[in-house]
């Protein structure tokens, strides 16, 4: 084709082409000039190399209606160079070409194009399909003449773009991924292998699926599977919030809390230090499980710390042997602070008890008040044999209340040390102190011992019995303190002595006495020195002769003026002409009694 | 470099090999046997015309391949219809130029025009692949198309004769096939001027003949090994 200049547009040829290599057909066109238009008006020739002398010829076979000139097999040669020439009037040549026929091949387009579904995605959006056409019936392609390679393209409906796929020599193509529902239009072109010239595309045809069935054979599953999970969501969230404690326990197990037998863990968390003192102290409904498990280890009953004063102006004697000691089968105490210094240290591992610790580690003497009440509240020991010997001794010299209380105090002093389990406070100092009376059993005990070295000692041989019932009559004064809880925390001087005064008599009958509570008070206690209740005897013992008061008395019931009436202590028989009664039991219910105001008086 | 390059012949002829070998192989796992030797599986002759077929139509192939990449790298695209023709040194062989000259021609010719043509150009290739390989204008890709198809043109010949083998032997063909080639087939010696034209010349040539072969081939096939539509 030669185009030659802008405004007129020479006959030219537009195209040659070969379908099956066997023929081939060439158009032209007569381009701008229309005079050439007619059929006849322009010819072509053609040259074919074969031989080495080779002339022009003209056009096997015209087809002028379409402006074309046809080589049928004949004139076909392949392989072997073809120039055409189009020649006008006056042999002008207008244009000329030069080609080889199996370049210029261009096969048909593939007929009997249908499609057939492989199979449609689990979702059911897409499918797959399967293109499959014939060949070209013009080419020879079982002969092998002709070896076509075909190129597929296809296009959603309303789309202007193909999707072409690659060109492969099979009649058959999968398409993938095609969307249920869109109608795909396919077609096919086919070109030689290994040359470039495609042919021209075959009628397109439609592939259409549209939503089957089988989208409502997997839509029940997906429900199912999508509430078959929420369902099973929700039943553990139910599980996990109903169950929480039990989570809670497995996760994240509780700390065990310090367990001390026989204590309320509640009275440690809210400090209550004073009634946890009081338990661990073996008070008031204390731990008398304790008693026995420490005493071995933990002599602190005998922790009773006394005063160093009157320590040091008491005896230093060593009180050995106590009744408590034996009973525990614990070592005499070598001295008293020894004792107590033994006493101290050995309770390093004890809980935290300030009635215990204070007097070990605390500089200070503890307050005596609480020592005595300590002593009146533990089982103390057993008075010693020279304390009772010096308290018998003194007892029958009433010198006045004062000194007697101060012998007491100081005898006591040592009581104090060697006390019974309990005590009875049989006195109210006037600084605040208690006084305690060793308990009757001991009363007679220690009478009888005392009775005895004073007799081994003066060598007389006095009837045991007689002296141990003398003394024991003597010992079984008791004297009831009754303290009025209103009242004051402390009595006066003139109750204390009052309280002194009257226990003169060594009666040995069970007395009741009580204190009035004060009057300076105003209190219709005013008058109560003289108002006495029925229970007060006459005759009270003396004051040194203590009342062989009971370990323990039981309240008996609480008077109108808030006196505490005590329960006489059983009556102890123990045989007079039974003195070796060194262990006796103790008398029955005993209960320790203390006033609130002492109580408080307790913790320091 | 150098050596790299006399290696890669030897490496694409290992790999041809292994194309070609393998095709030969994967029917029956043995060596293609001749005279009948004991313990070897012979292939059918319609196995063997099969590999040989696919073997030039790789050929023709690259030869396209390459003679377009000429066409891009030297000469502007012309006009559709095509070049102008030229003298090929295989021009002198007769070769059948259509389809019923080439289902009438005789069997033994037939085989003997597609060895002489392949015998042809064994030289003209190498030489070719040795000028690509030289000159830096063109690329590995380029130099590595020229070995193979000289690679190519070497092994189908070996494997066209032993389908002539294999004819005869059968009994197809009468005589034995001469590869003798005529003396005005072979090329003149080059001079360095006409290096680059004669090369696009020669690739052009070459994916002429080579398409002949492969038509001639399948022509052969379907006479010989009746098939459907032949």
């Amino acid at each position: 084709v030669r185009t030659s200049g802008w405004d007129s547009l020479e006959p030219h040829f537009t195209e040659c082409i070969s379908r099956d290599q066997e023929t081939f057909r060439c158009w032209w066109s007569p381009g701008s000039f229309h005079n050439l238009s007619s059929p006849g008006a322009l010819k072509v020739f053609y040259l074919r190399k074969v031989s080495p002398v080779s002339e022009w010829k003209e056009c096997p076979e015209y087809i002028h209606s379409k402006r074309e000139c046809f080589f049928d097999v004949n004139y076909t040669s392949v392989w072997v160079p073809y120039c055409i020439q189009l020649r006008g009037q006056n042999n002008i040549t207008f244009d000329d070409a030069c080609f080889t026929v199996e370049n210029i091949v261009r096969p048909d387009p593939p007929v009997s194009l249908n499609w057939t579904l492989l199979n449609i995605s689990p979702s059911g959006l897409s499918y797959d399909v399967m293109v499959n056409w014939e060949p070209p019936p013009t080419a020879d392609v079982e002969a092998g003449w002709m070896r076509i390679v075909y190129e597929i393209q296809y296009r959603e409906r309303n789309s202007t773009y193909w999707e072409a796929l690659e060109v492969q020599p099979h009649t058959q193509k999968t398409i993938y991924g095609l969307h249920i529902g869109k109608e795909y239009e396919v077609h096919i072109r086919s070109r030689m292998q290994a040359f470039s010239k495609f042919g021209e595309f075959s009628d397109p045809i439609f592939i259409h699926v549209t939503e089957l069935y089988s989208e409502e054979t997997t839509f029940p599953l997906t429900f199912i599977l999508v509430f078959g999970t929420l369902g099973i969501l929700i039943l553990l969230m139910l599980i996990l919030i109903f169950q929480q404690q039990r989570f809670m326990m497995i996760l994240l197990p509780p700390v065990p809390a310090p367990k001390i037998k026989g204590i309320d863990a509640e009275l440690l968390k809210k400090g209550k230090l004073d009634e946890l003192n009081l338990i661990l102290s073996g008070g008031i409904g204390g731990l008398h499980t304790y008693a026995p498990d420490f005493y071995p280890d933990e002599p602190w009953v005998e922790f009773i710390e006394v005063d160093p004063e009157d320590s040091a102006a008491g005896e230093k004697e060593d009180h050995q042997g106590s009744d408590t000691q034996r009973l525990l089968g614990l070592p005499p105490p070598v001295s008293l602070n020894h004792h107590l210094n033994i006493g101290c240290s050995s309770t390093i591992s004890f809980p935290d008890d300030d009635s215990g610790r204070a007097s070990c580690y605390g500089p200070d003497v503890p307050n005596q008040d609480t020592l005595i009440l300590m002593a009146a509240l533990l089982p103390g020991q057993a008075e010693e044999e020279e304390a009772t010997l010096d308290e018998v001794e003194r007892a029958p010299s009433p010198e006045g209340g004062e000194s007697h209380f101060v012998q007491s105090q100081t005898a006591g002093s040592h009581t104090w040390v060697n006390t019974d389990f309990y005590a009875q406070v049989s006195n109210v100092m006037p600084s605040g102190g208690v006084v305690l009376s060793p308990g009757q059993q001991l009363r007679i005990q220690e009478s009888t011992l005392s009775a005895e070295k004073e007799m081994q000692r003066k060598g007389k041989e006095i009837g045991a019995c007689e002296e141990t019932g003398e003394k024991k009559q003597k010992g079984l004064q008791f004297q009831l303190l009754v303290v009025d809880p209103e009242g004051g925390s402390y009595t006066t001087e003139s109750t204390a002595r009052q309280i002194s005064a009257a226990p003169n008599s060594p009666t040995p009958s069970e007395g009741y006495q009580t204190i009035p509570p004060q009057p300076a008070d105003a209190k219709p206690a005013a008058t109560a020195e003289d108002n006495q209740s029925p229970y007060i005897l006459p005759d009270s013992p003396q004051a040194p002769f203590f009342a062989p008061v009971g370990d323990y008395t039981v309240v008996q019931e609480v008077d109108s003026q808030h006196s505490l009436l005590l329960n006489p202590p059983p009556n102890l028989s123990p045989h007079p002409c039974m003195p070796q009664q060194p262990l006796k039991a103790l008398p029955a219910t005993p209960v320790a009694y203390v006033t609130p105001d002492l109580l408080g008086n307790l913790s320091p | 470099m150098l050596g790299y390059i006399r290696s890669v012949p030897a490496v694409w002829r290992v790999l041809v090999c292994l194309v070609f070998c393998r095709n030969l192989t994967s029917i029956g796992a043995a060596p293609i046997c001749t005279n009948a030797q004991t313990g070897c599986q012979a292939l059918s002759l319609a196995n063997l015309f099969d590999r040989v077929i696919q073997h030039s139509a790789r050929m023709h192939g690259i030869s396209n391949d390459l003679h377009s990449e000429f066409e891009q790298y030297f000469l502007p695209s012309k006009n559709q219809i095509g070049r102008v023709s030229r003298n090929c040194h295989t021009s002198t062989i007769l070769t059948p130029n259509g389809k019923e000259n080439a289902q009438r021609m005789a069997r033994e010719e037939l085989t003997e025009v597609i060895l002489k043509l392949l015998m042809a150009w064994r030289d003209p290739l190498w030489r070719f692949h040795q000028g690509m390989a030289h000159n830096h204008d063109f690329n590995n890709f380029s130099s590595n198309k020229a070995l193979e198809m000289s690679d190519m043109v070497h092994e189908l010949r070996k494997g066209v004769e032993k389908v002539a083998d294999k004819m005869q032997m059968l009994g197809i063909i009468s005589n034995s096939v001469s590869s003798q080639v005529s003396p005005e087939a072979l090329l003149p010696s080059d001079s360095a001027e006409w290096h680059l034209m004669r090369d696009y010349d020669l690739l052009y040539c070459f994916r002429r003949d080579s398409n002949k072969v492969q038509n001639y081939l399948k022509i052969l096939k379907c006479r010989i090994v009746p098939e459907h539509g032949c």
